[in-house]
């Protein structure tokens, strides 16, 4: 009899799970595995390539331009991060209140997320435009001398974040919505009934009860600020002196415009172990909390 | 929820049919290399077409083909910034275009890779072609190691554009064919108008500008062995002059003034007195709402001008070499395809025939086309060295730095000098 | 039987709470709007800008500070953009693949989430983990590889090759794992307890439950695939067979770009990922356990 059963949940694992499993080894894994191999050769994408053992990652160890790169990346996620987390789940919540036009506003939300980032990095850079920007004229209002934004080295990186953060708001406010929808208002209710004011209710229920979504959100969030790029692009190409210049654009630049494949390859899988550790950390501090 | 159900059936229904049509389509595509009538299909892939001479080539092949009935050409286009990524992937996945367009900077590292087939048999056997049809500097820019791997088919180089009525207004003499940089400077410093946000002259602070402004003072970023010369003082005060314009007279645009607006919308919107720009943008100044017109660059102790040129190349791995060759050979050297160019403005042809090249000259604005020929005269050819965009690239990021202040020219330079070195090892 | 007190609770306690709605103070209520409204238009900005400049005639359209409101309104851009490309053939094509791509995500992944997240096997999280990593590395490396795995499969030039591939996303997966690792126990348990095989579980009780986020799902996925522009352009080169973005990367020049044809683009190209996001949108306002409870 469990001896059945066994057999039986196993054919429905099969047929649950093997689909995805299998696209995903052929059109997902196989690639990953070949990139790790070539991230040992010196590949060149035109002619032969040739195994040059730890021969690129030892040159990775002592590159400063990559260092430079990890640590603007780095920068950007600590300020990225925190914005698209708290702004998304605040806006989420605010959205998922009874209201007028509530699809509307929904709707309004989202617009940055689909518009194209040439149509925001334009807006953007007006806005931050030192002698007739919106935000440097609301800065002179309150007595503050603005920065020069995006041509100055020191606050380029800043000018990116906010913009980033601006754009992808709508994005995590979504995925929050639909989060906010899978917790049954029957907790509220009784906690309504033990006398708990908003706040409370904030703090004990939604925040714990949204866990399995911020969890998915802040792990998505971590592997696409790690690779940022685009927006980095868009707004300022890596510069002002390469003061915003970001992992994935150096591995882009080895990887098609220098003619250094193998060297790309590797600098990505280093990427990957950084990636890896934050997302493994992340999920322990998780377990800890649901234990 | 039964629409799921239905949604699943139709997936599984489309997929089915488009596994079955793609498999069949690559029965119907095995026939590429030449089918019962001995026609031979080759792809052209390029990235001068788009966005505005779509039509224009389509003219082209089709005169190719009634030319040549038993080859047929089919043309993939890509934007410029697209365009290498796309390249490279194909080359790389052994699925490369017959053939394809390369620009004379990129053209050497494809060369050196050995992916592009070697052109002189063709063309020594061909009756129909003489390299003397061509611009000679042109031609001769696609060979390596003394071997042809590319037909250029144009070419374009760099001016002075001016604002006539800018210059009215502050009543400066326009520029002359004989002008010093000093004599620029002069004129940019009395239409420089900060209220109004009109600058004087704009060059793009970059190592395409520099090592052309670096051989208006008799500089050399390379020597002829391709060693790096950066360090020395024509090659600084090239530097300082770029870099002064902005950061000293204050007659450039700095990057936050510019704040993502190209310098022709600027030239457009009337805010610069000057802008250094190719010839490619003739068609675009065409609507301008002032008097604008083109002049020789201004030089110091010597003329030099930008020479840029787009050439087609054969793949080296292509079983249709001679059928890829015909193509970039009419593309290159056809009078009528010269004439299309002409008339559309797409580049200037890179052929000798002057019969062809009138037209062009009595097109107006601007007034002094002739200046595109005069300044073959005194053109210099970006440096050839190996990991040219790696270099490029370094260069754009510390000449931001000069603009930005954070490092002065004198240190901008020594850290190229040991970057190049470096780079090329 | 637990299922059904617990929607007499809800019914219960919609009812309460639209009752203490009404006792909220006016002022605070202004303000919440005024909030609203704030935030609603600075994210209205850059998109009224990217019509406005699709409506402005030739010539000089990145000005800066930026007309929001052009002088001459025209059509004009809208007209090029159709006339210089086969702009129907292009939407088709996105329409196809962004479509199948999304219909096939949703399945495949909601399968394979039903595994990882309500099935017990050995190595679940270690293979889950693994599923994870992949989304590490950059497609920039991993691009090439995958070009001439699509090569050799024979599906460059069509449509299998342009969704298929991407049709495995992790995403995927992953979001669908998070919404359904959320199903309290019982419900599933009592469903077993009735005599319900796993397939029945997982489409009666789980997908049912996980509506909002499958329509989340559903909005990411078509949005990725309709913007993805470095996957198709390696892979198509037959414009017969382009996408939306393939086409409007080619109005792009090498030395200057006409904004007001560009935006006219991106306009047309971004209404159909509007109306897929109103659409899926109601199933964010629809509560959860109302809609689980009828099915």
């Amino acid at each position: 009899m469990v001896g059945m059963t066994r057999k039986k949940t196993f054919i429905w694992l099969c047929i649950f799970l093997l689909p995805n499993l299998l696209g995903f080894l052929t059109f997902i894994g196989a690639p990953i595995v070949s990139s790790l191999i070539i991230s040992f050769t010196d590949w060149d994408l035109l002619g032969e390539m040739q195994f040059t053992g730890f021969e690129n990652y030892i040159r990775l160890a002592q590159d400063p331009d990559f260092w430079v790169s990890f640590r603007n990346t780095i920068f950007f996620i600590l300020g990225y991060i925190p914005l698209v987390l708290i702004f998304g789940l605040a806006c989420a919540l605010l959205l998922n209140k009874q209201m007028k036009f509530r699809a509307f506003f929904r709707a309004t939300f989202f617009l940055p997320v689909i518009t194209s980032w040439v149509a925001v990095s334009l807006v953007w850079k007006w806005l931050y435009n030192p002698e007739y920007g919106l935000i440097n004229y609301a800065l002179s209002i309150i007595g503050v001398d603005g920065p020069q934004w995006l041509s100055d080295p020191n606050t380029a990186m800043i000018g990116i974040i906010l913009a980033s953060a601006w754009k992808d708001i709508g994005f995590v406010m979504v995925l929050f919505l639909g989060g906010l929808q899978n917790i049954s208002p029957s907790f509220y209710e009784a906690a309504s009934i033990d006398g708990a004011g908003n706040a409370r209710k904030l703090w004990n229920i939604t925040i714990p009860l949204l866990a399995p979504t911020t969890f998915f959100v802040t792990i998505i969030s971590l592997i696409n600020s790690f690779q940022v790029f685009d927006q980095v692009m868009i707004m300022t190409g890596g510069g002002p002196g390469g003061s915003t210049e970001v992992m994935v654009q150096n591995i882009y630049n080895h990887a098609f415009r220098y003619f250094e494949m193998g060297y790309a390859s590797a600098m990505s899988w280093v990427l990957f172990l950084v990636i890896f550790l934050f997302t493994w950390i992340q999920m322990k501090v998780q377990d800890r909390e649901v234990n | 929820m039964k629409i799921m159900w239905l949604l699943s059936l139709f997936f599984l229904v489309a997929v089915i049919s488009l596994v079955g049509c793609s498999s069949e389509g690559e029965s119907d595509g095995s026939g590429e290399g030449g089918d019962g009538n001995g026609t031979t299909e080759i792809t052209y892939y390029s990235f001068s077409a788009a966005p505005n001479y779509e039509d224009v080539l389509a003219d082209i092949v089709t005169a190719f083909e009634e030319e040549n009935p038993n080859i047929k050409v089919n043309t993939e286009l890509a934007a410029y910034d697209d365009y290498f990524t796309k390249l490279q992937t194909r080359l790389a996945g052994g699925n490369a275009p017959d053939v394809f367009e390369l620009n004379y900077e990129n053209f050497v590292q494809y060369a050196s890779k050995g992916t592009l087939a070697d052109l002189s048999g063709f063309i020594e056997e061909d009756e129909d072609f003489d390299p003397s049809q061509l611009n000679q500097e042109a031609f001769e820019a696609y060979q390596y190691e003394g071997k042809q791997y590319g037909m250029v088919e144009s070419f374009s180089n760099v001016l002075t554009f001016y604002n006539k009525d800018l210059f009215d207004e502050a009543g400066v003499d326009y520029p002359t064919a004989d002008w010093t940089w000093e004599d620029e400077l002069a004129a940019a410093e009395k239409i420089t108008n900060e209220e109004n946000n009109v600058w004087g002259t704009y060059a793009p602070a970059t190592m395409n500008e520099y090592f052309k402004i670096a051989a208006q003072n008799g500089g050399q970023l390379f020597n002829e062995n391709g060693e790096p010369t950066v360090d020395t003082q024509e090659n600084l005060e090239a530097m300082n002059y770029m870099v002064d314009k902005v950061t000293e007279s204050g007659v450039t645009p700095s990057p936050a003034e510019m704040s993502g607006q190209a310098p022709a919308d600027l030239f457009m919107n009337g805010q610069l007195g000057i802008v250094h720009t190719g010839i490619w943008m003739f068609d675009a100044f065409k609507d301008a709402s002032f008097e604008w017109d083109v002049a020789l660059e201004a030089g110091n102790t010597q003329k030099a001008h930008h020479f840029f040129a787009n050439g087609l190349a054969v793949s080296a791995d292509t079983d249709k070499k001679e059928a890829a060759y015909k193509f970039a050979r009419f593309m290159s050297a056809s009078d009528q395809v010269a004439e299309l160019r002409v008339e559309n403005s797409w580049d200037l042809p890179a052929v000798n025939n002057d019969e062809v090249l009138q037209p062009y000259l009595e097109q107006t604005p601007p007034e002094n086309r002739e200046a595109v020929f005069n300044a073959l005269d005194t053109l210099v050819l970006p440096p050839v060295v190996k990991n040219w965009s790696q270099i490029n690239d370094v260069t754009n990021q510390e000449f931001e730095k000069a603009l930005n202040g954070s490092k002065s020219t004198e240190e901008v330079i020594k850290t190229l000098q040991s970057e190049y070195e470096n780079i090329l090892n | 039987m637990a299922m059904e007190n617990s929607s007499k609770a809800l019914v219960y306690q919609n009812i309460k709470s639209k009752k203490s709605k009404k006792r909220r103070p006016i002022i605070n209520k202004i303000l919440f709007y005024l909030l609203l409204i704030g935030g609603a238009s600075i994210m209205l900005i850059p998109f009224l800008w990217m019509v406005s400049t699709s409506l402005k005639p030739d010539g000089a359209t990145m000005v800066l500070p930026p007309k929001f409101v052009p002088n001459e309104p025209t059509t004009q851009n809208y007209e090029r953009v159709t006339q210089q490309f086969p702009m129907m053939r292009f939407l088709w094509n996105s329409i196809v693949v962004a479509v199948l791509t999304t219909i096939g995500q949703m399945i495949f992944s909601s399968m394979a989430a039903y595994a990882f997240a309500r099935m017990q096997f050995r190595g679940r999280d270690k293979l889950f983990l693994l599923y994870l990593a992949t989304m590490m590395v950059p497609t920039q490396v991993t691009m090439i590889p995958q070009f001439i795995l699509i090569k050799q499969f024979g599906w460059l030039d069509s449509y299998p090759g342009l969704i298929i591939p991407t049709m495995f996303a992790v995403f995927g997966t992953f979001l669908m794992r998070q919404a359904m690792l959320g199903i309290p126990r019982e419900l599933e348990e009592a469903a077993f307890m009735d005599g319900a095989n796993h397939f029945q579980v997982f489409y009666r009780v789980c997908l049912p439950l996980i509506k909002p986020m499958l329509a989340a799902l559903g909005i990411f996925t078509f949005m990725q695939s309709w913007n993805n522009f470095l996957w198709p352009l390696i892979v198509i080169s037959n414009q017969e067979l382009a996408t939306l973005p393939l086409g409007l990367s080619l109005l792009q020049g090498r030395w200057a770009t006409d904004w007001g044809l560009m935006m006219a683009g991106v306009v047309i190209s971004v209404l159909p990922i509007l109306i897929v996001y109103l659409f899926a949108q109601k199933y964010f306002i629809q509560g959860m356990t109302m809609s689980g409870m009828k099915e």
